[in-house]
């Protein structure tokens, strides 16, 4: 048998068996459902990192929340504290100077 | 039973409440103002304030001292653009709160050349002082200071000669 007829047997047009349709469709319909790969924000690894961040900001922000209510109720009790002063202050030098001329 | 029990409890929480801050009336001022200085704090907040009062600055260490125990602390400056904005019966109805037994007026001087005005009051509980409340009066200008609790007017008056409040020459210095 030279090269061509050896060719012509190995690529002979063959029939499938009756049931090959049959049987492939019962073993796709058999196997597993193919998973589609999660998105990265779904990982479970990704989801904690993102909470643990969501965290930390909310404590960052509310820690910097605090500070400037701090730092201005701060100015807010100096100013009081020095309006309050110089009245009580001006009040004295009044007094004071009535004193003082009543004295001399 | 329940209902007179709750009766009882909102009376014994308002009176305290009602017997800190001196209740004046701002609205008819406020609209005239050309500027307004107002501080209101109280309870939390004036804790929150001293814990930022730095101990190692000398004046805001003295401040801290001062406060610390304190309730409330009211300011109210109105700077008006004209003289006139303000009446007599305005500064009256001021006044009014400030009754004996529980206030007592400590200092009153009044300028005539300045036409100006400081009246302190003081509230007594006991021995010690409770509250302070102050009307100063100009003609363009008027300041009203109510302190609640107990408060030490010579640390208060020491402030002078800090944070750009003129310091009042004592006797003793001379």
């Amino acid at each position: 048998m030279n090269l061509d007829d050896e060719l012509r047997s190995a690529l002979q047009r063959q029939e499938p068996p009756p049931d090959f349709a049959e049987r492939v469709m019962a073993r796709v319909a058999a196997a597993p459902p193919r998973q589609a790969p999660r998105p990265w924000f779904r990982l479970p690894a990704t989801r904690w990192a993102m909470a643990m961040a969501a965290t930390v900001l909310l404590a960052v922000g509310c820690l910097e929340y605090r500070r400037y209510e701090g730092e201005r109720a701060k100015s807010q009790v100096l100013l009081a504290v020095r309006i309050a002063a110089s009245k009580l202050n001006k009040a004295q030098r009044k007094v004071q100077m009535i004193s003082h001329r009543s004295n001399s | 039973m329940k209902a007179a029990a709750c009766l009882i409890a909102c009376v014994l929480l308002a009176v305290p409440a009602s017997a800190q801050e001196v209740k004046w009336n701002f609205d008819k001022l406020a609209a005239k103002a050309s500027d307004t200085v107002d501080v209101s704090l109280s309870g939390g907040l004036l804790r929150l304030a001293t814990k930022f009062l730095s101990d190692d600055d000398k004046d805001e260490a003295q401040v801290k001292k001062l406060v610390g125990g304190l309730k409330g602390i009211y300011v109210k400056s109105f700077e008006f653009k004209k003289p006139g904005e303000y009446t007599a019966a305005d500064l009256e109805s001021f006044r009014a709160p400030l009754r004996s037994p529980d206030w007592e007026r400590i200092v009153g001087v009044h300028s005539t050349e300045e036409g100006e005005t400081v009246e302190v009051y003081v509230k007594n509980a006991g021995k010690t002082i409770s509250g302070l409340a102050i009307i100063a009066s100009e003609p363009k200008e008027l300041t009203l200071v109510n302190i609640v609790g107990p408060i030490d007017l010579d640390s208060l008056s020491q402030l002078g000669g800090h944070f750009g409040i003129p310091e009042v020459e004592t006797e003793k210095k001379k």
